[in-house]
């Protein structure tokens, strides 16, 4: 969702005279604050400079400040139709069901880390079970980032009712990535290492 | 007839369920347990992910590759995430492993409440013929047949003609239609025991077969039960699920437009009466074939929640799965059977991923998606648009169900829900439920397991044909 790469930005500011179709605050609760409109309408400028460029040092993806008067929202780094899109299903829309919904999947973090790994060999957990990075407590890890491993080098546990399976690296290779914290459930697919053939 | 609501969440045996399922039901299940403040964990295929069932549990877990058998199947997949996830129970839904009673037992084995009855009551019922046997001893008509698989084809031929032509050769581990045969004379009877047997092996490893008298123009009306761990039965009245094509079930309703206050009540105690014979605990439906001269007789049990569960809910007010977890729980019935009421008359259509003309599956993108609404709908389903129904599991996508004081009512109100519910970009079977619900028989309450038959052959398919993309969103 937020690409710390693309420089779009957007920037919204809105006087109170104006209709804010996407605001998720109740109009007739701002209404009642308008007071003055001419005095506080007229946005200062270098005001404005000041904030996007405190908004910007402190890197925010970000920001909304409302004042009496005037409503400035700042935000970046995210696709415009994303924002729509999330904006809709917090709305209640029925088309799709509101991503906050989601459950816990145990593979969520290793899946999105290892989609940015294009380049690696992912191996993926064949089971459902629980990740062991050592045959037991006491013994060394299996394998380490920078370990060299062939393709019937064992990498891990995952442990299944009870039972032990050793998992293979399938491909030779340099560990570059391990996804999976020692003694985590994990789904099956979900990336366990990356390795740099 | 829910009694418990006095139980405050915190105080549950329960805090956690697996739901060993997908789909519709899934969320069925899903729904029940946040009402009794109960945790779920989803399993799920990988093609499975944007699945609602998956959106809506607290927690899931991807467990296999789209092949059943690799994953909603995958018994060691299933035990391993309920220990990881620490669940207290596994609630099995219908199909895949519900009717399992070796899961059963590993459930148990594995200290995890199976939500289900006995694992040797499942076993039991599972085999047709031992049920059969069973349930006549415990005091249920059954139809004239054999007590024992058939083994060769003299023995069925002497055993056909004791009973009468016509007979039914049936699978001994049978469901769903297959490895059965309708026999009408004896020349007929070799090749068909044959088949069946073939069919049966195939389907269900497991190559037995039996005979019975065959009914001609019988009603399918099952009963349904629920019974405590201590002994304690009742039952919720009965469902008439006479609208079938090659044994499945298309639409059904509650109560029945035949039984008459006195068969309920005789029907009802006789399954009762050999449910508490059994030891049976948990939800379960006695299902029997109605002749006309309203004599009935014992079919099969099915030990597990039932697709049109929804229409005796709808009827008796009850929450069905709740009484199963409770049951599971280990509390009490807490009700009697004069607390039954049965209220108004409810149908249930299925909608079905399927070519109405052919019946062949559908599956594919849902473009396009309006649930119907308004009094007396209710809809169980796990697709909205943008969904893409994979092909590899059932073609059932979605349950409608109405309610209305009469069944003339019910009908009228399902005919337009049914026209206001819009799903593009795949066939369903709408089409065809619009038109059985406008046929003179069918809302003369004149129907028996052959309607169908007589249906599509009267009506063709070609009338149906025009009407494939019915409803339309207006503005």
């Amino acid at each position: 969702m937020s690409d710390p790469g693309s420089q779009k930005a957007e920037l919204e500011i809105t006087a109170e005279s104006e209709q804010v179709a996407s605001s998720s605050e109740p109009a007739p609760a701002r209404r009642r604050r308008s007071r003055s409109l001419a005095a506080e309408s007229s946005v200062n400028m270098d005001e404005l400079r000041e904030l996007v460029q405190l908004i910007n040092e402190n890197d925010f993806n970000e920001f909304e400040l409302e004042r009496e008067g005037f409503r400035v929202r700042f935000r970046r780094g995210m696709e415009i139709s994303e924002v729509a899109r999330r904006e809709l299903t917090a709305g209640g829309s029925a088309t799709e069901p509101s991503p906050t919904l989601a459950p816990s999947h145990p593979g969520a973090k290793a899946q999105t880390e290892a989609s940015e790994d294009q380049d690696l060999y992912i191996i993926p957990s064949p089971i459902v079970g629980t990740f062991y990075r050592a045959a037991s407590p006491n013994s060394d890890s299996f394998v380490k980032i920078g370990s060299i491993v062939e393709a019937d080098s064992v990498v891990c546990i995952i442990e299944a009712m009870k039972l032990m399976n050793e998992i293979q690296a399938e491909t030779a290779g340099e560990v570059a990535k391990i996804y999976v914290e020692n003694g985590q459930p994990v789904e099956y697919g979900q990336p366990l290492f990356g390795i740099r053939k | 007839m829910d009694f418990e609501h006095k139980m405050k969440p915190e105080l549950r045996k329960f805090k956690k369920i697996l739901i060993a399922n997908r789909g519709e039901i899934a969320c069925r299940i899903i729904w029940t347990c946040k009402e009794m403040g109960i945790r779920t964990v989803a399993v799920h295929s990988d093609v499975d992910r944007d699945s609602l069932h998956v959106r809506f549990a607290d927690e899931a877990a991807c467990i296999g590759p789209a092949p059943s058998a690799q994953s909603y199947l995958n018994i060691p997949a299933i035990i391993s995430t309920a220990e990881i996830f620490n669940v207290d129970a596994i609630h099995p839904g219908y199909g895949f492993l519900a009717e399992s009673s070796y899961f059963a037992e590993i459930c148990a084995a594995c200290n995890i409440k199976f939500i289900g009855p006995p694992a040797n009551i499942i076993r039991l019922m599972g085999d047709k013929v031992e049920a059969r046997r069973a349930m006549a001893e415990a005091g249920l008509p059954v139809l004239p047949g054999s007590p024992e698989p058939i083994t060769s084809e003299a023995e069925g031929l002497k055993l056909a003609r004791e009973i009468g032509f016509p007979v039914i050769v049936k699978a001994a581990a049978g469901g769903g239609g297959r490895g059965m045969r309708i026999v009408h004379t004896a020349e007929e009877l070799g090749k068909a025991l044959e088949t069946a047997s073939t069919e049966a092996a195939a389907a269900f490893k497991d190559g037995s077969v039996y005979i019975e008298r065959y009914l001609q123009n019988p009603r399918h009306i099952e009963i349904q039960v629920l019974a405590d761990e201590y002994g304690d039965c009742i039952h919720l009245g009965e469902r008439e699920c006479s609208i079938q094509r090659r044994h499945q079930k298309l639409l059904e309703e509650a109560p029945s437009p035949v039984l008459s206050p006195k068969l309920r009540n005789q029907m009802g105690a006789a399954a009762v009466a050999a449910c508490k014979q059994l030891g049976y605990a948990s939800a379960g439906t006695v299902e029997f074939l109605l002749d006309e001269d309203n004599k009935f007789y014992f079919m099969e049990m099915n030990t597990r929640i039932q697709v049109e569960h929804a229409v005796t809910e709808m009827v008796t007010l009850a929450d069905i799965v709740r009484n199963q977890i409770r049951i599971a729980e280990g509390e009490p019935l807490g009700f009697t059977q004069d607390d039954l009421l049965i209220v108004g008359h409810a149908i249930e259509c299925r909608v079905n991923a399927e070519n109405p003309e052919t019946f062949a599956p559908s599956p594919g993108l849902i473009t396009a998606f309006n649930l119907p609404g308004g009094p007396g709908v209710r809809v169980d389903t796990y697709v909205y648009a943008g969904y893409r129904v994979p092909p590899f599991y059932d073609s059932m996508i979605a349950k409608v169900i109405t309610h209305a004081r009469t069944r003339e009512l019910a009908i009228a109100r399902m005919k337009r829900a049914l026209e206001a519910m819009v799903i593009e970009g795949i066939k369903t079977t709408i089409p065809l439920h619009l038109k059985i619900l406008d046929d003179p028989d069918f809302r003369a309450g004149k129907i028996s397991t052959s309607f169908m038959e007589h249906f599509l052959k009267q009506n063709g398919t070609k009338v149906l044909k025009s009407e494939s993309g019915v409803g339309a969103l207006v503005g």
